[in-house]
């Protein structure tokens, strides 16, 4: 019962940016028909296009046809390039999805352990390094770290190519970028989540039981302490699955992000729309993934909770 | 304990190791022979009916070849075709010989001149679609000749023909030419996936337009030899970091890209001329010029650059002179300090010079608020007339048809370019006669745009790549002749 009223929120959801996004689209500055016509076409031909279009319908029946279309896969096509929308969705997501899952793992790979690190140091020197550390790489702007690593990977050390898609390695930068910062917050969450639970009652009695210590970290402590962890990367992973639009645009990476960022600049209104749409399907999916998650990490945890 | 010791110094080296990994990288940085050139801006559609962006343009250019060019004076030129015309109203064409082939080894005939050129009879979304409303017939004489005749008598027809001639027979079967283009210009289509690949008819040779949209990541790029080439669109800094670079070549030359400030005529304040003229001796062109722009930008005094052949009067340039400026606003009873809004995209290089202006004016009782707003939202603006003072460069303007379009009283939006809502009857009889010098003239004393300059073009290009310089219109034609010795 409880996934349908999951699923139910989600068609809802769903349905809410639909109507939002066909809005917000008709009320911003910016017509279709001067896009595509440009300054110098007849009113006659602008009227003409209006029609063909369906622009000239009331907004209830555009939002009906555009929901017929799209319920037939029908995303249409740019008004720019002329090319399907649909098309231009399957060439961008795969590399948003790629950037986004290698740097969800360099965060995790990096973040975790030097949380855990840090919250079994508390109060030491090594936990102000990585305390240090963390706080400058939270603190440190895409648009500054991506340059930054382009400079010292690329030009100075020829190990990385500065920006593209053309290369294998051509991830690695981008990845970085975002993955610092993802692995700052973690180090820092990781380390005051664990910090609030080893000094539990539960973790002295399996250390008085005689279990080893990396034990009573990683089979208890760490397990109580994930949940706000799993919450900071479901809200994360969400964002990254949306385009991280200044990395993208640093690196020309061609993501889902930048696409949405150009069709806005262009007033590609059906682009804009059908990249909305993709990115709020993907938030929605990560936090129903996340809250899967919670029940795996605590199985107290209900989804009618 | 030792095992979270471990695995923070392995969270560290993390970094090192993916670097480590890919040492190989710099020997596969490697082009084979391909030339790549790094734009700001990607094509947009490679359908010459359908493309009005700067990018688009550029590359249709070398992929298409079209009827007519303009010569060095921007006078229409034979390209494909010579021309006379007959009448008023009909205009003969003949191809040249020999005949040019198209991609796939099919010569053009004047059938492929009708096909493209009816084609916009059909393309009820096309941009272009207006500019050939006046066209009545064409018929095709023969293989070599056609002739197009007009509703009405158009002096400046021939200019018009600038769209790539496509193939006939490609047309009638709805070839999708704004991803698979063929036309019979020195460079065909390879593939459009991340990147625009073309190749060179005559040798093979292979070109990679890459979009990179960062000013500072196209110069590592350049820097680090991913990209051999590169054109405009660079703040002079950066420019300048270029010329210090031995393995960096930077070639300058003299631009025609008229930027200026349109001022809307229907507003209270701006509506009297003196006001308008205390703005243009408000702002130290010069001084913007030679310290935040590339070498080679002029001031302007007209949309037409002053080797164009309709410029045979040199204009009065409105200098920097903030106390008449005062003096201007003070007679034309304007309360100081005057407050003007003033609108631009969000650019950094144009915020910048916004910047500049606000500081120049202030001393002329001028008090500027810059308002930067994204590129759809502040064109569309402009366009509306929702402005007092606006930012905007003329790209690639080669006929004095823009004079028409651009201040005529019958050209305010939806029906022209004039956005600045601006009516004078005496322009328009001048219009109406064609008299260029007077209407430069006019247009110079009235000022409804407050011109500001030409800016220059540059090309910066890895050493080893020869044969291409920058044009005025910062058109890529030399892409045709470039040679790259480094390979």
């Amino acid at each position: 019962m409880n996934i349908f009223k999951r699923i139910a929120s989600f068609c809802t959801v769903i349905f809410g940016v639909l109507i939002l996004t066909f809005l917000l689209i008709h009320l911003v500055p910016g017509d279709p028909v001067e896009v595509m016509l440009g300054e110098s076409a007849s009113t006659a031909d602008r009227v003409q296009l209006r029609e063909d279009l369906g622009l000239n319908q009331p907004l209830i029946r555009q939002f009906g046809n555009y929901l017929s279309k799209l319920s037939a896969a029908d995303f249409g096509q740019s008004i720019h390039t002329k090319t399907p929308i649909i098309e231009l969705i399957k060439s961008r997501y795969p590399a948003t999805l790629k950037l986004a899952f290698l740097s969800l793992i360099i965060g995790l790979s990096i973040g975790i352990p030097l949380g855990i690190y840090a919250a079994l140091k508390a109060g030491k020197w090594q936990d102000l390094i990585v305390t240090l550390v963390s706080v400058r790489l939270s603190a440190m702007p895409a648009f500054w770290l991506g340059p930054m690593l382009m400079l010292i990977f690329a030009v100075w050390l020829g190990w990385l190519p500065v920006s593209g898609m053309e290369s294998n390695t051509s991830i690695v930068l981008p990845a970085l970028t975002l993955g610092f910062g993802l692995s700052a917050i973690l180090t820092r969450m990781t380390r005051t989540s664990l910090l609030e639970v080893l000094n539990d009652d539960y973790i002295r009695t399996a250390r008085a039981k005689g279990l080893t210590e990396p034990n009573v970290i990683i089979r208890h402590a760490l397990r109580a302490a994930l949940l706000p962890i799993i919450t900071i990367v479901g809200l994360q992973m969400g964002s990254l699955l949306a385009g991280t639009v200044i990395t993208e645009t640093i690196f020309s990476w061609d993501g889902i992000g930048r696409l949405l960022v150009e069709s806005i600049e262009k007033r590609d209104y059906p682009v804009t729309q059908a990249c909305v749409l993709v990115v709020a399907l993907s938030y929605v999916l990560v936090n129903l993934f996340t809250d899967i998650l919670y029940r795996f990490a605590d199985p107290r945890v209900k989804f009618a909770s | 304990m030792k095992v979270f010791d471990n695995l923070a110094r392995l969270s560290l080296a993390l970094l090192c190791m993916l670097a480590c990994a890919c040492t190989q990288q710099q020997s596969s940085i490697s082009h084979q022979h391909e030339i790549v050139f790094a734009t700001a801006q990607a094509p947009l559609n490679l359908d010459p009916r359908y493309a009005t962006d700067a990018a688009s343009e550029r590359v249709n250019r070398l992929i298409y070849q079209s009827l007519v060019d303009f010569d060095s004076q921007s006078k229409p030129a034979a390209s494909l075709a010579s021309w006379v015309q007959v009448n008023p109203t009909e205009y003969r064409f003949t191809l040249n010989q020999p005949r040019a082939l198209f991609h796939n080894q099919t010569p053009l005939k004047a059938g492929d001149v009708k096909a493209t050129y009816d084609s916009f009879a059909t393309l009820k979304d096309s941009p272009h679609t207006a500019e050939f409303a006046n066209v009545k017939s064409i018929k095709v004489l023969n293989d070599d000749t056609l002739i197009f005749q007009l509703k009405q008598a158009d002096g400046h027809f021939p200019a018009k023909l600038i769209i790539g001639i496509l193939p006939a027979d490609l047309i009638a079967r709805h070839q999708d030419f704004s991803h698979q283009p063929l036309g019979s210009g020195p460079l065909k289509f390879v593939t459009w996936q991340n990147k625009l690949t073309l190749q060179r008819v005559k040798d093979g040779q292979k070109f990679s337009l890459l979009e990179v949209k960062d000013p500072t990541v196209r110069v590592l790029k350049l820097l680090h030899g991913e990209v051999d080439l590169l054109q405009g669109e660079l703040p002079p800094e950066l420019v300048k970091h270029l010329q210090s670079k031995p393995d960096i070549n930077v070639k300058t030359s003299i631009g025609a890209n008229f930027s200026y400030l349109g001022l809307n005529m229907q507003d209270p304040v701006l509506k009297n001329l003196k006001v308008r003229q205390a703005i243009a001796h408000a702002i130290d062109r010069n001084a913007i010029i030679s310290k935040v722009m590339v070498t080679n930008t002029r001031v302007a005094s007209a949309i037409l650059p002053p080797e164009h052949y309709t410029n045979s009067t040199n204009l009065p340039l409105y200098n920097y002179n903030p106390l008449l400026a005062k003096q201007l606003l003070i007679a034309a009873g304007v309360k100081l300090p005057l407050k003007l809004v003033y609108k631009t995209s969000t650019d950094a290089q144009r915020v910048r010079f916004a910047t500049i202006m606000q500081a120049q004016m202030q001393p002329a009782g001028i008090d500027l608020e810059i308002r930067s707003l994204d590129w759809g939202t502040f064109f569309a603006d402009v366009k509306q007339g929702n402005f007092q003072l606006y930012g905007l460069t003329w790209v690639g303007i080669k006929t004095p048809e823009i004079y028409q379009k651009a201040f005529a009283s019958n050209s305010i939006p939806p029906n022209g370019f004039n956005r600045g809502r601006y009516t004078d009857a005496t322009l328009d009889t001048l219009l109406a006669h064609e008299n260029w010098q007077a209407i430069t003239i006019r247009i110079h004393q009235q000022l409804p745009y407050i011109p500001l300059w030409y800016e220059g073009q540059f090309a910066a290009m890895r050493k080893g790549i020869n044969n291409y310089s920058p044009k005025p219109d910062g058109n890529w034609d030399d892409l045709a002749t470039i040679s790259n010795y480094a390979h």
